[in-house]
């Protein structure tokens, strides 16, 4: 192997495949969304940007990218929020740590898919076991359609989003705790400082790049999410849980409108690209100071 | 009481609640595959009598071996294929300087934000003016393209904690680089595959969109889309059936999950922050 191109040999194979299947869908995508497109597929006329100006006139689509910012938000915050006493809990000894450790893991092994159907079988109206459960505890008297009205849907999706996010980022965080060195906090406590500060002034900063790249991983992830949304309600009733991916896949996939869905495809896109040109900027400025 | 005990209580309570709610689909998901079908439809917590023939009426009607083996053809195959084209980028990122580096790093990160979902459309165009609807060797492909990515990036963060010294000892006794790679370096970075590898599986086990939109036939459904199919557009659901599909499709990898869990601690810390 000649050095100089030695690394140029060891990228190509990952960068033709994942170059193939990226970048060529992204063309065909930006070649969508600026031509008339009939249901099959077929390109006619260019016409500029007519399948955007036909989005920002949708009410539905306005109210998908509202809600996709209120999942993602909720998701992501609520997930670090539960996470980081979860990983604290489970960085110290204590019995059975290992079956807690492995019980908060679980969700993560199950495919979502199945999570949302198992999930929507439970909070079904009548049969649901949710509400049963909750009569049994006397919390509810009559019986709640969960999934039939946004107004119960919505939540408990973004519980279910929660749910399923916690373990991936209580493992990144329970990596970030068990490389901060022990005598950081016995030389703490000889100075007598308390363990909330020495959570503020010790762990807190130890554990923020953990807390960043959790943080931009899952906001991507959250961004994207398809299958607890899809199988638990489709987007419905009258599209009221719909999120931009749910959306994007009715428009191409069901009423066969592959421009719009295309220029949908672009719009995600580019929230996601300015997030993380803000993310990387913010980082920088970090590492700078 | 000894300290330990009393921390311990302490813990176990205040983990409670979010170990309640995780357990409590697992728990209506085995229960509800052991009711009848009558009354399945009763939302009581304990079934009358215990039906473990569900299981095997499950297994005959709803061709669900059939895609255990489509999910593990693909997701074996495409965990494979990531590792192999990944192991060569996240070495070349590690251990060489060249132009073009940053440009292939970044390559990689949007690559990790532009998940399926947002390239479906084009993808399915893709494949289908290439007449591969339906194909699980299609799947094999774009699962491993998308997980390259984050593979790339876990296992450089991993390779660059590997010290040179032992590398370059080898190359002074005379090894060859080639040797070298085999005998020294890559014997050293198994537990960063061996995460990256759980990973990659696991994604592939676990994705919806893409095998929804690609996948025509029932012959050819993975798990997910299998068990999905019981359930979506259909005027009555067998939903004993369904959650003793769904028992089956996440039991086993909730096991094999179990003993794995604590090599993905430790992986995925050195992986996540370089």
């Amino acid at each position: 192997m000649q050095r100089a191109t030695a690394p140029y040999i060891l990228i190509l194979p990952s960068f033709v495949l994942a170059a193939a299947i990226i970048l060529w869908p992204l063309k065909e995508i930006v070649s969508l969304s600026l031509h008339d497109v009939n249901r099959f597929g077929m390109l006619r006329d260019f016409i500029g940007l007519e399948h955007f100006r036909v989005l920002f006139a949708d009410p539905d689509f306005i109210a998908a990218t509202w809600r996709t910012l209120v999942w993602t938000a909720a998701v992501v915050l609520g997930t670090l929020i539960v996470s980081v006493p979860i990983a604290l809990i489970l960085n110290e000894d204590f019995y059975g740590r290992g079956i807690a450790r492995i019980l908060i893991m679980l969700p993560w092994a199950i495919s979502l898919t199945m999570t949302a159907i198992v999930w929507r079988w439970a909070l079904n109206g009548e049969s649901g076991m949710l509400n049963s459960a909750l009569r049994g505890l006397g919390l509810i008297n009559t019986n709640i359609q969960w999934l039939a009205e946004a107004s119960t849907a919505f939540p408990m999706q973004i519980l279910i989003g929660i749910l399923v996010s916690v373990p991936f980022t209580v493992t990144i965080f329970l990596g970030g705790l068990s490389s901060v060195p022990d005598d950081l906090y016995e030389a703490a406590a000889t100075e007598g400082a308390g363990s909330w500060d020495q959570f503020r002034l010790i762990t807190l900063p130890l554990l923020r790049p953990f807390i960043n790249i959790a943080f931009v991983l899952n906001t991507i992830y959250v961004f994207n999410s398809f299958p607890i949304i899809w199988a638990t309600t489709q987007g419905g009733p009258a599209n009221s849980t719909d999120i931009l991916v749910t959306y994007l896949y009715k428009v191409g996939f069901r009423i066969g409108r592959l421009g719009e869905a295309a220029a949908v495809s672009l719009i995600m896109f580019a929230i996601l690209l300015v997030f993380t040109i803000i993310y990387v900027r913010l980082a920088m400025r970090e590492a700078k100071a | 009481m000894s300290r330990k005990l009393k921390r311990s209580i302490l813990f176990w309570l205040l983990l409670s609640p979010i170990v309640v709610v995780i357990l409590f689909p697992y728990a209506v998901m085995t229960i509800s595959a052991l009711k009848s079908a009558t009354e399945v439809l009763n939302p009581n917590w304990w079934p009358s009598e215990l039906r473990w023939q569900n299981f095997p009426e499950m297994w005959q009607t709803s061709g669900i071996a059939e895609a255990l083996a489509n999910s593990l053809y693909v997701s074996a195959l495409s965990t494979v294929l990531t590792i192999l084209v990944s192991i060569p980028a996240a070495y070349a990122l590690s251990r060489y300087q060249f132009a073009g580096r940053d440009l292939f790093r970044q390559f990689l990160l949007v690559s990790q934000m532009l998940s399926p979902i947002v390239l479906v459309i084009g993808l399915f165009r893709l494949v289908a003016g290439a007449g591969m609807i339906d194909s699980l060797n299609v799947l094999v492909v774009i699962y491993t393209a998308f997980n390259i990515a984050f593979c790339v990036w876990m296992l450089q963060s991993y390779f660059s904690t590997i010290p040179r010294d032992l590398e370059e000892a080898a190359w002074m006794e005379g090894a060859s680089r080639w040797r070298t790679l085999i005998a020294v370096f890559l014997p050293l970075a198994v537990p960063a595959m061996v995460v990256t590898a759980i990973f990659t599986f696991i994604n592939a086990w676990n994705e919806f969109v893409i095998a929804l939109t690609m996948l025509r036939t029932e012959g050819t459904y993975t798990l997910p889309i299998r068990v999905f199919s019981l359930v979506a557009g259909r005027y009555t659901v067998d939903w004993h059936y369904v959650m003793a599909a769904a028992f089956v499709a996440s039991v086993p990898v909730a096991i094999l999950f179990a003993w794995l869990q604590r090599y993905l601690v430790r992986g995925l810390s050195i992986g996540a922050v370089k």
